[in-house]
């Protein structure tokens, strides 16, 4: 699409839509009727690769605080928690990603969406994500490069 | 004489991992191949409701049955039995290697003399085998051959282990199963009936709630008192029993901390002893000091848990009020881990 953004990871390019906020821990949020629906950033699925497992350690409509551990992501790169991204109310989780988690991989901005969220947090606007993301890239780099060297 | 064969179930990963998928289709394809045990796949065996195909064909199986599945071999075993499909345990010989370590060290957990036991098992054996034991296909099918010989020799039937040979294109039809949506068997049986998958073309939903291990449980009704969800009841015999599993509340594993004698699994939590890990191995050797650090204990922190789900109900929380006294008396009485922990000090090398 014309109107995204680009950040470039090394070589690669990856886009964030305009059309919608961010969250600093790589999710994305956009307004779904009275609430918003949140997903992975292309920086994490880039990051992330195949996605081969999703599960939540909350039932939906849960009340969370920020940083509260909400569940697990089991992709080829990496074993991770999931932590709420802000303080709010996890109305509803996409199935459909439940069952087939690969829909993350193939469209993280519409069908592979992760969940309905009801927040007043405060949110960062496409630019700036960028600008948290290329503040934080060298540290990243360093990040995962030193796990990989363990 | 298919009678004689013994079942294999393999229960497939929630996890779409290929190394996983592949590991599944490897054991299944040369079991069929092979064609001397009757196999078929199933969805994840936790996430199945009572009446899914995939366990009405577990409740189906009369003789001696192995049933291979990403979880904790005690915890498929008492999924097993609360749906009705009980046997006698079968010893696997493939097992991880911290099992394998607190048997040399001797350092198994030893159930309570009062525990309830399964009711009325019957005579056939049920073999539980985790599929993180091993990488291999290999190893996996060197175990169910050992099995299907040493439940042979018992029937004394030899023949009835000659078993015919797929197709190519049945084979094929097997290891990828129409979808079908409408919640019946979709079973693509080969002709010969010697393997075929269960309705795995239709999502299971994920599930989450408690599993008793019998072999553990003293009937003590510390877990009834104690959750406030109304997951607990009691049959007919007075026996506790998990009544309503989908009362539970996802992630909360709060009952099984507060179980005296370790009996209530939760198959899908991190911690390896509340998903069904045998206890002992290194980790118990080592002394932690997470507790003299102000480090909640299991109770306090089961009742934190219970908290934060009440809470999210709307309703009042309760700390360490209810559901806790008769514990707390049981513990003062005896010596608790810091007694033990004091005396083993003296008694290490430093």
């Amino acid at each position: 699409m014309s109107g995204d953004l680009i950040f470039m990871m090394g070589i690669f390019e990856v886009r964030f839509p305009s059309d919608r906020n961010y969250f600093e821990s790589h999710l994305w949020l956009q307004r779904s009727g009275e609430n918003y629906r949140v997903g992975f950033t292309a920086y994490s699925v880039r990051l992330l690769q195949d996605v081969y497992f999703l599960d939540w350690a909350i039932d939906p409509d849960t009340v969370v605080r920020k940083k509260q551990e909400i569940g697990e992501v089991e992709s080829s790169k990496a074993l991770s928690t999931l932590y709420a991204p802000a303080d709010g109310r996890i109305v509803a989780f996409n199935d459909a990603v439940l069952d087939d988690p690969s829909v993350i991989n193939t469209d993280n901005y519409g069908a592979g969406w992760l969940f309905e969220f009801a927040t007043d947090a405060q949110t960062l606007t496409p630019t700036e994500y960028l600008e948290h993301l290329a503040a934080g890239w060298e540290s990243t780099q360093r990040m995962i490069k030193g796990q990989m060297n363990e | 004489m298919a009678g004689q064969r013994i079942t294999v179930v393999i229960s497939q990963s929630q996890s779409k991992n290929p190394q996983v998928r592949q590991l599944e289709e490897e054991i299944a394809t040369q079991l069929m191949l092979d064609g001397s045990v009757e196999v078929s796949l199933i969805p994840h065996l936790y996430d199945l409701t009572a009446d899914h195909p995939g366990m009405l064909f577990l409740k189906s199986v009369p003789g001696d049955l192995v049933v291979l599945s990403w979880l904790y071999p005690r915890a498929s075993r008492w999924i097993l039995d609360r749906n009705g499909i009980g046997g006698q345990e079968g010893v696997s010989e493939l097992k991880s290697a911290e099992e394998e370590e607190a048997e040399d060290e001797d350092e198994q957990f030893q159930p309570s003399e009062n525990a309830i036991g399964a009711l009325n098992p019957p005579k056939r054996k049920i073999y539980t085998i985790d599929l993180r034991v091993r990488d291999s296909a290999d190893e996996f099918l060197a175990e169910i051959k050992r099995i299907a010989q040493s439940t042979a020799v018992q029937t004394v039937d030899l023949m009835g282990w000659i078993g015919g040979n797929p197709q190519p294109q049945q084979l094929q039809q097997y290891l990828n199963p129409q979808k079908n949506g409408n919640g019946h068997v979709s079973a693509t049986d080969n002709g010969d009936g010697n393997g075929h998958a269960i309705d795995n073309g239709s999502p299971v939903k994920r599930r989450w709630y408690p599993v008793i291990d019998y072999s553990r449980c003293t009937n003590c009704m510390e877990c009834i008192d104690f959750c406030l969800f109304g997951v607990y009841g009691v049959d007919g015999a007075d026996r506790i029993l998990v009544e309503q599993q989908d009362n539970c509340k996802k992630g909360c594993p709060a009952c099984s901390r507060v179980c005296p004698e370790n009996a209530i699994i939760f198959p899908g939590h991190k911690t390896p002893g509340i998903a069904g890990a045998d206890e002992g191995g290194i980790g118990n050797l080592k002394i932690d000091l997470s507790k003299l650090f102000g480090a909640p204990s299991a109770l306090e922190l089961a009742a934190q848990e219970r908290d934060t789900e009440l809470v999210a109900d709307g309703r009042e929380a309760v700390g360490m009020t209810v559901g806790i006294p008769k514990r707390q008396q049981s513990t003062s009485e005896k010596r608790d881990e810091l007694d033990d922990l004091i005396d083993g000090l003296d008694e290490l090398d430093f």
